[in-house]
């Protein structure tokens, strides 16, 4: 909105900046030189950034260590081999989900799930508080799981692990409340940018699913964050991605057909994978309290004896496999297979409510799927050229955006993980086909089903950017009869109003001022004018110092909410021509649209 | 007092803030920047202990893999290598074994896998490239093969590179030969000759390649550079006399063949070789060193041969019925019989240009035999030799 020189309240996007304005002296520069270094660096959005750092290093830290933890789990529950013993695979998961029981339900009761809705519920509920304990629940629960052989995987838990610290931090620092409900999506931006190795992802995800909005200060935060996390993880662990990535070759556009079919099956897969989580987790939950104790050790022993029949890969997050699966080391039917049960595999570690994540099942089941149908495609036309890695590769996307319902971080995190371009087209094409089929299979996103089978209401991003804007043009009216010209005296103006009188209109008129401007008069002012003897006066002249704000037909409704309150009616004109007037708008038609659109009323008349 | 307004409330809380901050904040930084560094070596130490145990895992099972591979356990072998990535994903000893190990399970698809990766890493590497090579050429990808095998050959290799490329040459020459590709085995026998050390079993070797090539001229110079060191070694002498014998230098081959059989009294092939030789040497008129006489007797008995050649050869095509009876064969009979009557040792010595002819007539009768009933006795062989030879020269 173009704002003149009239009263117009400040924006409260500007505040810091009046205030800002306001706080410094007027005094010479260098004879304050230190002082004002110190204001520059000692703000609270700077300090925050700078705070965002040592986030992304605590979080950074705190993941290299549950990494080993996970890794030593694995050790001494299942054993050092890549063939374990089968009482070990049994027994592993069982005893280990007993445990995790017992610690959920007595120790660290908000250990439970995932963590992406826990941090969520921090931004918008509990003003970014999660307690330390969390952290540290989550840390031993998710390790003992995921080391034991559950079907979950690490990233969800660190990216809790992440924003749990960042919680802790901001406490500690006092920070002020809208900080506060940012710092737990920092540090999960971090935790999740180390545990995946792939910072653009994890930023994206964090922007695209927690906090669902894009500002230079939040973005600059998550980014530093996730950055910094991501070089104290390569530090200790070494940069080399999650999988060895294969060539990825496409020589024939036609071959997108291949991937779109891989786009269907895969938005197919993640509608079975999200509906049998949200059934069977609310079917858990309805089981007596004491169950509790028990549903994690009895899928584990369901997933020990999954591994025994033959499918030991569904253990443990499975990234080894996803690595195998990618380099042809499994037939096509296998693939199927494996996907299928790593499915089931999930759905029990998951609805059980053992602790641990849910990304590394979705890329293992998609990077399965991905590779069986492309292996399935070259069996029928074997001139096709995708590797199985390529189609595992899309896969995993295909899967990201279907099931976790991100697509721009699905896109982005196939491009990062497989830093080659041209993978761009199959995975666009095959990601929009997964997910318009999951959404329009299942509107409601997964972990949107889980909040509110929680008790909560989170906003839903997805809902959020379904959602249309009312925009000025949907609430102005024409303009005829609300136009006065500025050579008009006052008295030709009054008697102009009384001929084209509309009852329609607030009783006032648009004066539209030379060379550029608006003004607004109303009749009682014309009539005073008259009565003083000042009918001959032109309305340039009489209000060329009363500048009007004006609105353009594409504004947001709620920006015109902001002034009409001020300005009973106000020109909405183009934005090639701002002397242009497209229509006029008033306190009432906003609220007129605005119950229209309560009432169930469509978005555009 | 005049009460301050909000702009001075403003500025007045705006100051104390930031001198809390700069009262406070400093001090949280250097206190955070503490926490950092503690946490960062704790994670330093407990990183170094994992790291330990990740390589002590790896190795271990390294180590169990590379006994079993050694021992042709491949299925175990498969395991522990598998076992030893779980500690250390990329280590390229691991993986190669692991390939190694696969091909030996034949599990081709697998380890073309791994060999691939590990190409895209290392695409020098020697063993990687053979291996690709082999598989390429089991997958009858010609084209790979070769590309591969020419890698393996330029590629660096551990230990004694020379051998090892000649080894890989040697093999895809076996390979070409397999697919019959005898002008590119050709070639690159060339070029392994030309850079062979003085190793006479290895020139022996090569000979027999030559041989195998149809390069008698190559394959007869390696038997001789090989028999310079072992002039008594049998392969080596038969070899030779072979290349001779194809050559169509008799006598040279008679001498070598004479030696190989002395040497080695059981090599039945160079004994009835050396038997045709002989034969040859006794059949052929147009040598030199040779009297009329002696010339007109040999041309008599070859005359007398073919004829003899030409009647069984009548009779067995007239057994059979009249399609397997030669076009030609009557009137070879015919030339044979109205000849027969000048084929003596007066007519021979009277119009010595009698011996071309009828030498002429022998030839074609053999050959026409030859082509319709197969093989013959030893003087027919022989004839049909000489035939040959003459025909060349």
């Amino acid at each position: 909105m173009k704002a003149t020189n009239v009263d117009i309240p400040p924006d409260p996007s500007n505040a810091t900046l009046l205030e800002e304005r306001q706080s410094i002296p007027a005094r010479p520069f260098l004879g304050r030189a230190p002082e004002n270094f110190m204001r520059l660096v000692f703000r609270e959005d700077r300090f925050f950034l700078v705070l965002s750092v040592f986030i992304g290093i605590f979080a950074g830290l705190s993941v290299v260590c549950f990494r080993f933890a996970i890794a030593w789990c694995r050790i001494y529950l299942l054993g050092t081999g890549a063939t374990l013993a089968p009482l070990r695979m049994v027994l592993a998961p069982s005893l280990a989900g007993l445990l995790i029981a017992v610690l959920v339900i007595h120790v660290f009761p908000l250990a439970r799930g995932s963590g992406v809705n826990q941090t969520k519920a921090a931004l918008y509920i509990y003003n970014g508080y999660i307690p330390l304990r969390t952290a540290v629940g989550k840390f031993i629960t998710a390790a003992l799981a995921i080391g034991s052989g559950h079907s979950l995987g690490p990233e969800d838990p660190s990216l809790q692990i992440g924003a749990s610290l960042a919680s802790a931090l901001g406490r500690r620092m006092r920070l002020s409340r809208d900080r506060m409900r940012l710092i737990a999506p920092v540090g999960a931006a971090a935790g999740l940018a180390a545990a995946f190795n792939a910072p653009i992802s994890a930023v994206l995800f964090v922007i695209e699913e927690v906090i669902g909005r894009w500002t230079a200060g939040i973005l600059g935060s998550v980014v530093l964050a996730a950055v910094s996390s991501v070089v104290v993880m390569r530090w200790f662990l070494g940069s080399e991605s999650m999988f060895r990535i294969p060539a990825v070759q496409l020589e024939r556009p036609s071959e997108l057909i291949a991937y779109s079919v891989l786009g269907v099956i895969g938005g197919l897969a993640s509608v079975a994978f999200s509906s049998g989580i949200a059934t069977l987790r609310s079917r858990c939950r309805a089981l007596p309290a004491w169950t509790q104790y028990f549903q994690p050790a009895v899928a584990g022993l369901l997933i020990g004896i999954i591994a025994v029949l033959g499918a030991p890969q569904v253990m443990g997050a499975g990234y080894l496999y996803i690595d195998e699966a990618m380099h042809g080391q499994f037939t096509w039917q296998m693939l199927a297979v494996l996907a299928g049960l790593k499915i089931i595999a999930t759905l029990l570690s998951f609805t059980s409510g053992t602790p641990g994540g849910m990304f590394a099942p979705t890329l293992f089941i998609g990077a399965m799927l991905g590779a069986s149908v492309g292996g399935a495609e070259h069996v029928l036309f074997p001139h096709l050229s995708g590797s199985p890695g390529t189609y595992a590769l899309v896969g995993m996307g295909v899967l990201f955006a279907g099931f976790l319902r991100a697509p721009m971080t699905s896109v982005f995190m196939v491009l990062e993980v497989s830093g080659n371009y041209s993978i761009i087209l199959p995975v666009l094409i095959a990601n929009t086909f997964a997910y318009l089929i999951s959404r329009s299979l299942q509107p409601t996103a997964i972990f949107d089903v889980l909040t509110r089978q929680d008790g909560l209401e989170l906003p839903s991003m997805e809902e959020q950017r379904e959602e249309g804007t009312l925009r000025v043009e949907d609430a102005m009216r024409p303009a005829s009869g609300a136009l006065l010209d500025a050579v008009l005296n006052a008295r030709d103006s009054l008697d102009q109003v009384f001929q084209r009188w509309d009852a329609a209109l607030p009783d006032v008129r648009l004066v539209r001022l030379d060379p550029t401007g608006w003004s607004s008069v109303t009749r009682q002012a014309l009539e005073i004018m008259v009565k003083e003897g000042k009918g001959d006066l032109t309305l340039g002249s009489a209000l060329s110092g009363r500048q009007l704000p004006f609105l353009h037909p594409d504004n947001p409704l709620e920006t015109a909410l902001r002034y009409v309150d001020r300005w009973p009616l106000l020109p909405v004109v183009s934005r090639a021509d701002f002397r242009k007037l497209e229509g006029v708008i008033s306190q009432q038609d906003v609220l007129k649209r605005y119950q229209l659109y309560g009432e169930g009323g469509d978005m555009r008349e | 007092m005049p009460e301050p307004d909000g702009d001075t409330q403003a500025a007045v809380g705006d100051e104390r803030t930031f001198r809390r901050y700069l009262r406070h904040e400093p001090v949280v930084l250097a206190l955070l920047s503490a926490l950092a560094v503690i946490f960062f070596v704790a994670v330093t130490a407990l990183s170094h202990l994992y790291q330990a145990q990740q390589e002590f895992l790896g190795n271990r099972w390294f180590m169990r893999g590379t006994t079993d591979l050694k021992q042709l356990h491949f299925d175990a072998a498969v395991t522990e290598f598998r076992s030893a990535l779980l500690y250390s994903r990329d280590s390229y000893a691991y993986q190669l074994n692991l390939a190694e190990a696969l091909i030996g399970l034949k599990r081709t698809g697998e380890a073309y896998a791994y060999f691939i990766n590990l190409w895209d890493r290392e695409p020098e590497n020697g063993l990687v490239n053979l291996e690709l090579a082999r598989i390429a050429a089991q997958k009858s990808e010609t084209e790979q093969a070769l590309r591969y095998y020419h890698n393996a050959i330029y590629a660096t290799w551990p230990g004694d590179q020379q051998v090892q490329r000649r080894e890989t040459r040697l093999e895809l020459i076996g390979y070409l030969l397999n697919i019959s590709a005898r002008a590119h085995a050709q070639a690159e026998l060339i070029a392994l000759a030309a850079n062979l050390e003085d190793d006479p079993s290895q020139q022996a070797r090569v000979g027999d390649l030559f041989v195998q090539t149809q390069d008698y001229e190559h394959a007869l110079a390696e038997y001789r550079l090989s028999l310079k060191a072992q002039p008594h070694d049998p392969a080596a002498l038969a070899g030779a006399g072979l290349a001779a014998f194809q050559l169509g230098r008799y006598n040279l081959a008679e001498r070598y063949l004479q030696a190989a059989v002395s040497a080695n009294p059981n090599d039945a092939l160079s004994a009835a070789r050396l038997k045709t030789a002989a034969r040859i040497m006794q059949m052929d008129p147009f040598q030199r060193q040779i009297s009329v006489a002696q010339r007109d007797r040999i041309v008599r008995e070859a005359f007398a041969a073919a004829g003899q050649r030409l009647e069984s050869c009548s009779a067995a095509g007239a057994a059979k019925g009249p399609a397997t009876t030669p076009v030609a064969q009557p009137a070879l009979s015919e030339d044979w019989a109205k000849m027969k009557p000048q084929i003596t040792e007066p007519g021979l010595r009277r119009d010595p240009d009698l011996v071309n002819t009828a030498m002429e007539l022998v030839f074609s009768i053999e050959r026409q035999t030859s082509n319709a009933c197969g093989a013959a006795s030893e003087t027919d062989a022989a004839l049909l030799l000489i035939a040959k030879l003459h025909e060349s020269n």
